[in-house]
């Protein structure tokens, strides 16, 4: 008698392949399980490490499983409940190919293979099911969501595309090259390449590459009539033939080509012409893969049709950004086109939800605001946004302002499925508060910024950094008339702006030690967000409001054109924007690795350099400050 | 005090002599048993059902487990109780001597580990008094004291479900001897673990 085994036979029998199999044949199995606690960051088994007598399935929490190319690591897979690995045992006899490791604290069974064998002998669904997740190459994430389960690959992984928005990524190459032999003819080569659509065709000897032929020596060895289309293919050939290893990254692959001034690459076994081809790398390839950027992710969200889709993608867009760091790409840049991706992700889902509810009553804008208005917003935080829509007769004012209520939640529902959370404070278009008609918008700012904290509960000073994502573009214009006709020498606006800027706690002690939270769950972690980024961006507001400049609402960006417009300050603005990319670098390499938001971070993990560069970027926060102090004379609220 | 002295030549059941002379070596298996009982007084209440698991190298085995449910008429008569639910049910029944010597023979010479042990050990051992036999002789670990190590608490007292919640391990809303052993199991791999215990 055994109750848990049975329990755990219930789990197993949602997911393939333990779903081709009886319940009584799931609870013998279940009898046999150990399972097995992970800590978090604790490898299973790793690569080149002796096999394992079981595989293994999920059973919570998430394991990564990981490759190394190009001397760095690379992540494969990542595998939630449910999700079977380490099935090498089953079929081969070397050593581990990959790490698996969990990402946070993890429970796995561990399937003896022993036990699971007579199964898979017996039962070809199963065993077609584990082959096939063996074997499969692409790990293409569209094609995830059209297997039965989730198939996780465990043996060739080069070819894959996982990871296809990075740049150093793995190439899908040509992997059955057209061949011949030595003595065939010119004439019969041709023929056999215009039979196979292929522009070029490999000349083989012993299994070994000896030449390449490609469309270009047709053109101008043959069609010139320099050969003779008798005269064997060797004599046209291109010799030797430039090999590479099979795992070559994009970015190797196209420094061979111009190296050698070639168009293809032959890709062999051990990266000599004297072994077995493995397959052909032809420029095509190098442009195809490299044509997953980010202008093709747009028109990919431009044409998702569900949130399913547009969240695939915005995974895509977190590989994307976490290679673009660790290459060094700069964080400026990287800002911009994540926030491009983001802004078409956000506009799509307003657009699914009027194809959903109707055409809007009447012309609305939809303002992103907070994070995603500064275009700064790389790890998945929470959404934050208003809608503002235009005056309408008062009579019909209800029902207009019922139709964008619903537009907002469903648009922030889609927005989370996506990934991105709710704001805790509320502060999203689906909000009774904010989403209101245009003049109620402006009787909103007067009052905010006329009467500053009188009703300061629920001023925050995020609706100052705006971005109208889908609408009329005049409304956005309306809001920014008024917010910098009020701007306008109200001293008191300012005041309390810089007030608020200034009371977060400061980052060091007074010994110049971090300031490290005290309790709670994020004990003993540096606030990044509250302690660092927020001093800085705010600052960046409230100096760009008060220099009237328009239409920046990016806080690297603002300190660039307030070292211009401010020139007497420069120095301060440039090191702040420089701090400002720094910190943000932190704590997007910290989100993405704990899959969070980023904004404790843990010292302890840091190298003593990194610490040390962070504290550097604390710096310029005191000149800021100063400067705050000097020119807005912060009296009433301090 | 003295009563090893009068039960120095008494004759003990055939299971408990062969249990007794396992203790020459120490064992690397932990048992992991969680009971269910009729009260929380080890001297009157009785035991309604066991269940346990074996940890053995770091991880709980499915297989190598002990689940039994036990009738107890005499004391449910005795105090004109009914357990008609379990009487009823189709899952195989034994007579608490039956169920006690498979439970010793299962266990060997493992460590065992529980939650509030000592009133499990305590009410096995009145159980055992029944039957005639000595005290269990295993060592025992409480993953609530292992919980406070780890924690510096000094003398607190955490239910079973806070632990599991604390520690993420996961609740099943079924609620027998068993499922309680096999979340004290995992609760104890994760204290191990975190403890540094090999």
């Amino acid at each position: 008698m055994n109750s848990i085994a049975e329990q755990i036979a219930d789990f197993l029998k949602e997911y393939a392949p333990f779903n081709f199999l009886t319940f009584e044949e799931l609870s013998n199995i279940a009898t046999n399980i150990r399972v097995v606690n992970l800590e978090k960051n604790k490898s299973l088994f790793q690569i080149n490490d002796a096999l394992h007598d079981s595989f293994y399935v999920v059973a919570q929490g998430v394991i990564n499983l990981s490759v190394i190319a190009d001397a760095e690591e690379t992540l494969l897979n990542k595998c939630a409940p449910g999700d079977i690995f380490g099935l090498r045992p089953f079929f081969a006899k070397n050593n581990y190919m990959m790490t698996a490791k969990a990402r946070e604290e993890s429970l796995v069974y561990a399937i003896p293979i022993a036990t699971f064998r007579p199964f898979v002998a017996n039962n070809s669904e199963v065993l077609n099911y584990l082959l096939e997740s063996f074997a499969v190459n692409t790990r293409n994430p569209k094609d995830k969501e059209n297997l039965i389960g989730k198939l996780i690959s465990d043996n060739v992984f080069y070819s894959d595309q996982q990871s296809e928005m990075q740049y150093f990524q793995s190439l899908n190459y040509n992997t059955s090259p057209l061949v011949t032999n030595r003595n065939c003819s010119i004439k019969e080569v041709a023929l056999l390449m215009t039979e196979s659509l292929k522009d070029n065709a490999l000349v083989v000897e012993n299994s070994w590459p000896i030449g390449i032929v490609t469309d270009c020596d047709m053109r101008s060895k043959v069609a010139t009539g320099r050969y003779e289309l008798h005269t064997p293919i060797t004599s046209i050939m291109s010799s030797p033939v430039i090999t590479v290893v099979e795992n070559i990254s994009l970015a190797e692959a196209q420094l061979v080509m111009l190296k050698n001034n070639v168009t293809h690459l032959c890709v062999t076994q051990d990266g000599t012409d004297k072994s077995a081809i493995k397959g052909i790398i032809s420029e095509h390839d190098l442009i195809a893969a490299q044509a997953n950027n980010a202008g093709v992710l747009i028109k990919e969200i431009k044409r998702a049709q569900n949130p399913k889709e547009l969240k695939q993608i915005r995974n895509r867009v977190t590989d994307l950004i976490q290679s673009s760091i660790s290459k060094n790409i700069p964080l400026s840049h990287v800002f911009n086109i994540t926030s491009e991706i983001n802004l078409a992700i956000i506009k799509r889902s307003v657009e699914l939800s009027i194809l959903d509810s109707g055409s809007p009553p009447a012309r609305f804008a939809w303002l992103s605001i907070g994070s995603q208005g500064r275009k700064e917003q790389l790890l998945r935080t929470d959404q934050d946004s208003i809608i503002v829509f235009e005056d309408v007769a008062p009579e019909k004012y209800r029902d207009v302002k019922d139709y964008f209520l619903r537009l907002g939640k469903k648009t922030t529902a889609t927005l989370e499925k996506i990934g991105f959370d709710y704001c805790p404070n509320g502060h999203m278009g689906s909000n009774i508060l904010w989403c209101k008609s245009l003049t109620d918008w402006i009787k909103q700012y007067d009052n905010w910024m006329n009467t500053p904290g009188e009703n300061s509960n629920d001023l925050s000073s995020i609706f100052f950094d705006y971005e109208i994502t889908f609408g009329e573009q005049k409304i956005e214009d309306a809001i920014s008339d008024t917010i910098f006709k009020n701007a306008k020498n109200n001293a008191l606006f300012y005041d309390f702006l810089g007030n608020d800027a200034l009371r977060k706690n400061s980052p060091l002690t007074f010994f110049k030690n971090f300031n490290l939270e005290e309790d709670g769950p994020n004990k003993d972690k540096f606030d990044i967000k509250t302690k660092a980024l927020m001093p800085l961006i705010d600052g960046a507001r409230l100096f760009t409001l008060s220099f009237d400049i328009r239409g920046i609402n990016n806080t690297f960006q603002r300190f660039k054109q307030l070292s211009l417009t401010d020139s007497k300050h420069a120095e301060i603005y440039l090191n702040c924007a420089e701090a400002f990319l720094t910190l943000s670098k932190f704590r997007t390499l910290e989100g993405l690795k704990n899959d969070n938001d980023g904004q404790f971070i843990n010292l302890e993990e840091l190298s003593k350099i990194d610490r040390e560069k962070l504290k550097n970027a604390l710096a310029p926060m005191r000149e800021l400050e100063e400067l705050i102090k000097s020119k807005f004379q912060l009296t009433q609220f301090s | 005090m003295l009563d090893w002295l009068k039960n120095i030549n008494k004759e003990y059941p055939e299971f408990w002599k062969s249990y007794s002379s396992k203790f020459d070596k120490k064992s690397s298996r932990y048992v992991i048993l969680s009971t269910e009982t009729t009260g929380l007084n080890p001297e009157k209440d009785v035991i309604l059902s066991l269940g346990a698991f074996a940890v053995k190298d770091n991880a709980v085995h499915i297989g190598d487990n002990f689940e039994s449910y036990l009738t107890q008429y005499k004391f449910l008569h005795d105090n004109g109780l009914t357990n008609e639910f379990m009487m009823e049910s189709t899952i195989k029944k034994s007579s608490e001597p039956q169920a006690i010597q498979s439970f010793i023979e299962y266990i060997e010479n493992a460590i065992l580990v529980g939650h509030h042990i000592d009133f499990d050990v305590a009410i096995i051992n009145e159980a055992l008094e029944r039957m005639g036999c000595g005290r269990l002789k295993n060592e025992a670990l409480d993953v609530d004291v292992m919980h406070r190590k780890l924690n510096d608490i000094s003398d607190k007292e955490t239910s079973l479900d806070t632990l599991c919640e604390l520690y993420h391990v996961p609740i099943s809303d079924r609620n027998s001897a068993a499922d309680d052993a096999y979340k004290t199991a995992l609760l104890f791999l994760k204290l191990k673990s975190k403890l540094k215990i090999k």
